[in-house]
């Protein structure tokens, strides 16, 4: 080692002399801008390392802070993705109430319309697992329920209570087979009978084929049926051709019968002025929402008392099938 | 004359055997105080003759007598660590007589004691024609080096070769032979 040393002495030497030498020189010249050389080139020998440290040192605590973000990241849109998903379900549940409060208040404005109307608002709360095109009421005998009562909405007719338990009752639609009602042409006042057919819609019978029949007619209640006040809506003609030996005519019910959610009751079948008044809450439920009063959402369907003097209510109550005649309180 | 047989021939003892395969050189030593004395008087003289004898003549640029003390002693003492170190500390002595940053003529005058020293141990340069050859060929590596240094440290623009340059070389190659042979006076007597 040491001869090894001692062999190159004069290089060694020689490199000592030339380094020593170029420093002196670098210490003593200037650059532009009056920095000595050595300093531009210690600035220059160390800035790399000092980059490459601090690139480094950068890279490290960038990787670990985007770690460190991504987990929160993570962690964030876990808890934003079932924020998201809770808020999904309340917007969903806001919107049903919206809709209720809607169907509310269309049949708030409609008993507001028909102030002597002896109604009874109820909610559908079921329907009927059979073949028959039945639903559940919320309301029953206690609250004044009877067979044979018609069912409404402020459309139009949607059937009439079939069966009455103490709390709830089973309304049979129009549509169904042993549905119906008494109807009349509303242009011609032509009677007959509306009838249901199993399906979507109802089949008017007993129109002779002389009588003129135009699609789009409306088709109303006759009050024939014993059930239902004269000239509820009852439909709209789809479709009229003649037959053998009546006209076969189709009608669309007019109210939603496949959307039925909140009814209501006629608790008696006394006669009132109903047409104009329906017609003007048909008009204002197609209003759409600015129509809507101000009625919470989620509440059950409030009870519509009667305004009818309570002889008159108690005479409908204890006997709905009866025939009660118009004017009659 | 190879190098071989002047060290046989050589009525002196002083040989320096450098390995079986290497020829054997004489290694001359100087009297006391002869290679500070020359270097010394070369500085002085290199940097008077100029400023005072030839004040702004043209002779002026092509004196380097510092060059051709060192290289002298670098061929006749044949140790390269001497060579550099002597080169090195006349370079640096240049550059502090003649106001140039210190280092710039010592940088060039280091490899050249250096680079002397190793080819004179390994060449021979006792003769007068090959001392020529070896002054002009040196004054160009020197001046090679000096213009590098500047370029690269200095950042000053220096011409590589010019007529100037190519006078000055002719020059040191034809002083050298005097000179060298007024320094071959100062060896110690080997008898």
């Amino acid at each position: 080692m040491f001869e090894i040393a001692t062999r190159r002495r004069p290089y060694v030497l020689l490199a000592v002399a030339l380094v020593f030498q170029i420093l002196l020189l670098a210490v003593q010249v200037k650059r532009p801008g009056n920095v000595r050389l050595i300093r531009v080139w210690a600035v220059e020998l160390l800035t790399p390392a000092e980059r490459v440290g601090s690139w480094a040192l950068d890279s490290l605590s960038g990787a670990w802070t985007g770690y460190i973000g991504l987990f929160r990241a993570n962690r964030e849109n876990q808890r934003l993705r079932a924020e998201v998903g809770e808020l999904a379900l309340e917007n969903s549940k806001l919107e049903s109430q919206a809709a209720e409060a809607q169907r509310l208040a269309a049949l708030l404005q409609f008993r507001d319309t028909h102030p002597d109307a002896p109604l009874l608002a109820a909610r559908v709360i079921g329907g009927d697992a059979g073949a028959a095109r039945a639903f559940y009421l919320d309301r029953g005998e206690r609250d004044g329920v009877q067979q044979n009562m018609g069912v409404i909405t402020p459309q139009g007719v949607v059937g009439k209570v079939l069966e009455v338990y103490s709390n709830t009752s089973q309304v049979l639609l129009l549509t169904d087979k042993n549905g119906g009602a008494g109807a009349l042409l509303a242009n011609s006042r032509t009677q007959g009978a509306a009838k249901g057919t199993g399906g979507p819609t109802l089949e008017l019978d007993y129109v002779s084929n002389e009588q003129d029949v135009a699609v789009g007619e409306r088709v109303l209640t006759s009050g024939m049926d014993h059930i239902f006040p004269k000239d509820l809506p009852l439909g709209i003609i789809t479709e009229a051709r003649p037959g053998n030996p009546f006209k076969q005519i189709q009608v669309r019910p007019a109210a939603r019968l496949d959307r039925l959610e909140e009814v209501l009751i006629l608790l008696s079948r006394q006669q009132w002025d109903w047409a104009q008044p329906a017609a003007d809450a048909a008009a204002a439920n197609a209003g759409g929402r600015s129509a809507a009063p101000n009625v919470s959402g989620g509440t059950p369907p409030p009870a519509v008392a009667p305004k009818t003097s309570p002889s008159a209510q108690s005479a409908a109550h204890v006997n709905p099938v009866q025939p009660v005649k118009k004017d009659q309180p | 004359m190879n190098p071989t047989e002047i060290a046989e021939n050589a009525s002196a003892p002083p040989l320096l055997i450098r390995g079986v395969s290497e020829p054997r050189l004489e290694v001359h030593k100087f009297r006391t105080g002869a290679v500070v004395g020359a270097s010394f008087l070369a500085l002085v003289l290199q940097a008077f003759v100029p400023a005072h004898v030839w004040k702004g003549d043209v002779l002026a640029d092509l004196l380097e007598l510092p060059l051709l003390v060192t290289l002298y002693f670098g061929l006749s003492r044949r140790n390269p660590s001497r060579g550099l170190l002597l080169g090195m500390v006349i370079g640096m002595a240049q550059d502090g007589l003649s106001g140039a940053p210190i280092g710039l003529f010592g940088i060039a005058k280091t490899l050249v004691g250096y680079l002397a020293s190793t080819i004179g141990a390994r060449l021979d340069v006792e003769h007068p024609v090959s001392r020529m050859v070896l002054a002009f060929a040196f004054f160009h590596l020197h001046h090679l080096v000096y213009v590098f240094t500047r370029r690269w440290l200095l950042a000053q623009v220096a011409p590589l070769m010019s007529v100037r340059v190519l006078v000055a070389s002719l020059v040191a190659g034809l002083l050298a032979w005097p000179l060298f042979a007024l320094l071959d006076k100062l060896r110690k007597d080997e008898n």
